[in-house]
């Protein structure tokens, strides 16, 4: 399978996913927006109302930091469990086992697309209009992609070898909701070390805090660490590629036989 | 290995390894000492009962899992397709796109996995349940699509694993039809069953697999005739089955 027929294949199976689950749900693709806002409503009225906390604009605050966070746990956390929800069709044919994660983390960028929009309709309702900077947010979206992809990858390789991977997964995902300033601005920590080293080894901290630099902020965000962040995960993801390539026997050894 | 030869087997084995407790395992020789060659055009059947491992031979031949013991050589190039009953089949997704993503998944582009769509149609014999969700069709209506959808895509080795038990009179009759259209040509077969008069319509030469022993192998008349009225017994000891022809 070329690299042609490997993208065509992870986006017909994406679309193909999608259909399937939207049409088992009586509000259909209008989940992909739903969803997200409901959970930011939830977070809103438990610290902006319960706890009394948060300021200004809290709620686009929010939604900066909440819709971007859940692309991730949820393309991780579904994207772990691809090789072994697909063990019927790894049992079958000598597929590339890349492909499974792919097509989940896919059908998560197809979901995204239509949430960003309203995050950005949002923005402007905030007083917060189109200029250019908003095209600093496009290498953003592609750095968190290859984040998500990253991650997808390592899950599903580590829950093929053992199920119990994909509860630390689970953990991991509440982890990153509280490190990642979803719900608190990361610049309000006291401790200046403390704050680099959060934007510093947490790609999510980093991303969350860079749209709100460009949505909330009219600031740029650091360039140079999203390079450099951007270049090393391409790097982890073509190591993960040559595992995959030289463990996709076993994989599905253990996927399908234990 | 010479370029007639498509896959050859060299004492093949097969130990199943699973966690029983944390650090227990239970460990199952489920194939032993198997070795045969398939050249081009061959039609082999492999006779067994359950659990004598057929399945789990598809799979290491099909490239799926890795052999254990022994090794498996299959000549560069060669595209083999494993087609067994229902499994790989996406529950909530069409049969048509069911069969969209299996022939894109046997390498075809979207356009050319389109253009057969229709054909993969009417040979299944599906109708208006080709547009349903597969969690809709019975395991005959599941078996026939499969085969449709296998039949169409171009493979040099067709493995099928009791792909045609399940399915009325009118289809196996369609099936065999077009099997023996399709494999006057240069594929090649091997055709997995328990049932011996199955497979002497479609293969020349035959394996007896019992509890992961090859039992007996030759002529399809010749083992299949051991098969129907010997009872299970595996070889003493793992080897080649014996008259197996040899390039």
């Amino acid at each position: 399978m070329n690299v042609k027929q490997f993208v065509s294949l992870v986006h017909v199976q994406a679309r193909m996913g999608l259909k399937a689950e939207a049409s088992k749900l009586i509000l259909s693709y209008f989940w992909w927006i739903l969803e997200p806002l409901l959970y930011v409503v939830i977070f809103y009225l438990v610290f902006a109302y319960f706890l009394e906390r948060g300021g200004p604009n809290y709620l686009f605050f929010l939604m900066c930091g909440k819709i971007p966070l859940l692309w991730f746990t949820k393309s991780v956390s579904k994207g772990s469990n691809s090789l072994i929800q697909n063990k019927g069709l790894i049992g079958l044919m000598d597929a590339p086992k890349t492909l499974f994660p792919y097509i989940s983390v896919q059908e998560g960028v197809y979901r995204q697309w239509a949430v960003f929009w309203v995050l950005l309709c949002l923005a402007i309702a905030y007083d917060s209009y189109p200029d250019s900077l908003w095209w600093l947010l496009l290498p953003l979206v592609v750095s968190e992609y290859l984040f998500i992809i990253a991650c997808t990858l390592l899950g599903a390789w580590l829950v093929s070898y053992a199920r119990d991977v994909s509860k630390l997964i689970g953990m991991f995902m509440v982890f990153m909701l509280f490190a990642s300033g979803v719900f608190w601005d990361i610049n309000d920590i006291p401790d200046p070390w403390l704050r680099e080293a959060l934007l510093n080894y947490n790609p999510m901290a980093f991303y969350l805090d860079s749209f709100r630099a460009i949505l909330m902020r009219d600031e740029v965000y650091d360039m140079f660490h999203l390079a450099w962040l951007s270049g090393l995960l391409v790097v982890v993801i073509a190591a993960l590629h040559v595992l995959y390539h030289y463990d996709s026997r076993n994989i599905a050894l253990r996927v399908v036989i234990r | 290995m010479s370029q007639d030869i498509l896959i050859k087997a060299n004492r093949v084995g097969f130990t199943y390894k699973s966690r029983v407790g944390f650090f227990k395992y239970f460990k199952h020789q489920a194939l032993s000492g198997v070795s045969f060659e398939l050249k081009r055009g061959d039609k082999l059947a492999i006779l067994g009962r359950n659990g004598s491992g057929k399945s789990t031979l598809m799979q290491i031949l099909a490239g799926i899992i890795p052999p254990t013991h022994g090794s498996l050589e299959v000549s560069a190039g060669v595209k083999r397709s494993l087609l067994t009953l229902g499994l790989g089949f996406r529950k909530d997704l069409t049969g048509r796109d069911n069969a969209l993503l299996s022939a894109m998944l046997q390498g075809y582009s979207r356009s050319e996995a389109l253009s057969h769509m229709d054909e993969i149609k009417e040979f299944s014999m599906l109708k208006d349940f080709f547009e349903r969700p597969i969690f809709t069709y019975s395991s005959g209506m599941r078996s026939r699509l499969g085969f449709a959808t296998a039949l169409y895509t171009g493979i040099d080795v067709l493995l099928l694993d009791e792909a045609l038990a399940v399915g009325d009179a009118t289809f196996k009759k369609r099936a065999r039809e077009a099997m023996n259209e399709k494999l006057g040509g240069n594929q090649s077969l091997i055709f997995v069953s328990h049932s011996a008069s199955e497979v002497s319509k479609f293969c020349d030469t035959a394996l007896w697999l019992e509890k992961g022993f090859i039992c007996a192998s030759g002529s399809v008349r010749d083992v299949a005739a051991q098969y129907k009225v010997a009872p299970a017994k595996p070889m003493a000891a793992p080897g080649v089955g014996k008259g197996m022809p040899k390039a």
